[in-house]
């Protein structure tokens, strides 16, 4: 599938709108770039912007990482420039978090382990009604420690639910530190399987990896997990694997050295 | 209360093909001819609780009404993030509907006596709370929660008390005197009743809508008596008794009015409700020689 929207020009959105609002979580934002542009890239973009009951759903539930969404979603055309710059804003619905205040933003999360039984429960409505399109799922790799996002894995693979895809962002730092430092799952890819689940390891910076995943999933009648190899703070060389870009905003002269990496890609 | 409510369910199903029925392996010799009669309708999500209200959440998001049937502990307490974030957040029409409520399950210790869920709940605004004190009420209570088409929960008690006339979210006894009011719901509303049996003068008012409560109504009702006494299941700074208070000082009117409650949890065990209505004087017995 040829992509129309750039991981690179995402990227300088997402460091525009984090330093105007002297907002957080660089780190998570950067990494998940590639999975969401390939996710919104399976989808009918029309019937997200008509808010069509049979849309398909795009569940961004490691919700740290909206102003990676909401600048995907500006490159699709699902929100405008002007909407877009009121990030992190007062009077803004553009929340730090995901939020469905938000056109083209399914469900509102930021608590973790949440946004995995709501698409499931999507994705088994629209078996109910017999909706052939996708239900879409963002998770993180600190955030399947949450037990919530096994019991919807179990349930799943036990009633076999179709078009249901699940991205692991593995960008292998959680919130302070190194993600197997606090619970060692690797290979996480093994952990999906032996619940039963169809499980992908794919280069999460890699967005043709990334959608013949998602592919092979809506043609398998099963559902599966596509566990998407990804580094915090991608692109930007500072912010590399560095927990601290969690936390931390940009000052004038780190958006300069951010943005001064990204023009030269 | 329980097996009349999922009656109604099941017959609003047949002609509702919104609603969409969830348990966590909860309500044997109940449960199973939904899945009979609605198989694309009806879930058993298993022992997993937050599973079964995010499913809820996601299903509303499809359109549909879920009813989400468990004992309500492990509904509400547990899932607590769940329903503020997946539901309420999101306006979804989703219903809960917990049993064993208060000291239904009296023998199974602390774990299961339900005396503090809803006024947790009651602390996120957005979801009606409701508590049948008759088969009455409970008869209606699906129409209710289907026509407001939003968050909901349903604290059903065992039981099925007769009460003629309680159709409506508050039920009124009147007594032959205006002096004290015993204001209760669910099961313990019959003991009240029963109070009111021995003593004529006393006057009993009957919630069926927990929460949010008609202010201008139950005022009225504040603002005719003397003495009010709050009888309730359920701990009273997050109950009932906490709801008359807040209306009292809103109102910048002078009451006097206490609670009977009980005070902590306990490890005692009980083999029925008896045992603990008695030792936290929510029994007639105990009403009546705190009234006196």
């Amino acid at each position: 599938m040829t992509n129309i929207v750039d991981p690179v020009e995402v990227r300088k959105t997402i460091i525009e709108i984090l330093f105007k609002s002297k907002a957080s979580h660089l780190g998570t934002n950067m990494s998940a770039v590639e999975s969401l542009i390939s996710i919104y890239s399976s989808i009918n973009i029309n019937e997200i912007l008509s808010n069509s009951i049979n849309r398909s759903r795009v569940f961004v539930s490691k919700g740290h990482c909206s102003a990676a969404t909401c600048s995907v979603l500006y490159h699709f055309g699902i929100i405008k420039k002007s909407d877009l710059e009121t990030y992190h804003l007062d009077d803004s619905y553009l929340a730090g978090h995901v939020s469905h205040g938000v056109q083209g933003i399914e469900h509102s999360t930021g608590a973790l382990g949440h946004g995995l039984s709501v698409a499931l429960g999507c994705a088994i409505g629209m078996r109910s009604v017999n909706n052939k399109n996708l239900v879409l799922t963002l998770c993180g790799d600190g955030e399947i420690q949450e037990g919530s996002i096994w019991e919807a894995i179990m349930f799943a693979q036990h009633k076999k639910i179709q078009n249901f895809v699940i991205i692991i962002d593995n960008n292998k730092i959680s919130s302070i530190t190194d993600t197997h430092k606090v619970i060692d799952m690797r290979p996480i890819k093994k952990r999906f399987e032996g619940f039963g689940m169809q499980a992908f390891d794919v280069d999460g910076h890699n967005t043709e990896e990334i959608t013949l995943a998602i592919d092979k999933i809506k043609h398998s009648k099963l559902p599966g997990v596509i566990i998407a190899d990804t580094k915090k703070g991608k692109d930007i060389p500072f912010a590399e694997n560095e927990p601290i870009w969690h936390y931390r905003n940009l000052d004038v002269e780190h958006y300069e050295k951010a943005l001064h990496h990204l023009n030269s890609l | 209360m329980r097996a009349k409510i999922i009656e109604i369910l099941f017959e609003k199903m047949k002609e509702d093909d919104k609603i969409f029925f969830l348990t966590a392996d909860m309500g044997i010799n109940m449960v199973e001819k939904f899945e009979e009669h609605f198989s694309n309708r009806f879930l058993n999500v298993g022992i997993a609780e937050q599973n079964l209200i995010g499913i809820s959440a996601g299903l509303a998001n499809m359109g549909f009404k879920p009813f989400a049937y468990t004992i309500s502990n492990f509904a509400i307490t547990r899932c607590l993030e769940q329903i503020r974030n997946d539901i309420v957040i999101h306006k979804y029409p989703v219903t809960i509907m917990g049993t064993s409520t208060g000291f239904d399950n009296a023998p199974l210790g602390p774990t299961h006596h339900i005396i503090d869920e809803w006024g947790t709940l009651r602390g996120i605004p957005g979801i009606d709370i409701y508590c049948p004190c008759s088969i009455q009420y409970a008869s209606n209570i699906l129409d209710n929660v289907i026509k407001n088409n939003s968050p909901a929960y349903i604290r059903i008690p065992k039981g099925q008390p007769n009460i003629k006339k309680s159709e409506k979210d508050l039920y009124f006894s009147k007594g032959t005197e205006n002096e004290k009011i015993l204001i209760s719901y669910g099961p313990i509303g019959m003991n009240c009743l029963e109070v009111q049996k021995i003593n004529t003068k006393i006057n009993v008012l009957l919630l069926n809508k927990l929460h949010p409560l008609n202010s201008d109504q139950i005022l009225n009702y504040i603002n005719k008596f003397k003495k009010i006494w709050v009888v309730e299941d359920h701990f009273p700074q997050n109950g009932i008794f906490n709801s008359i208070c807040e209306i009292i000082a809103k109102n910048r009117i002078v009451k006097d009015v206490k609670s009977i409650a009980p005070s902590d949890y306990t490890l005692k065990v009980g083999n029925s409700p008896n045992y603990f209505w008695s030792k936290y004087s929510l029994d007639v017995e105990g009403i009546i020689s705190l009234i006196a």
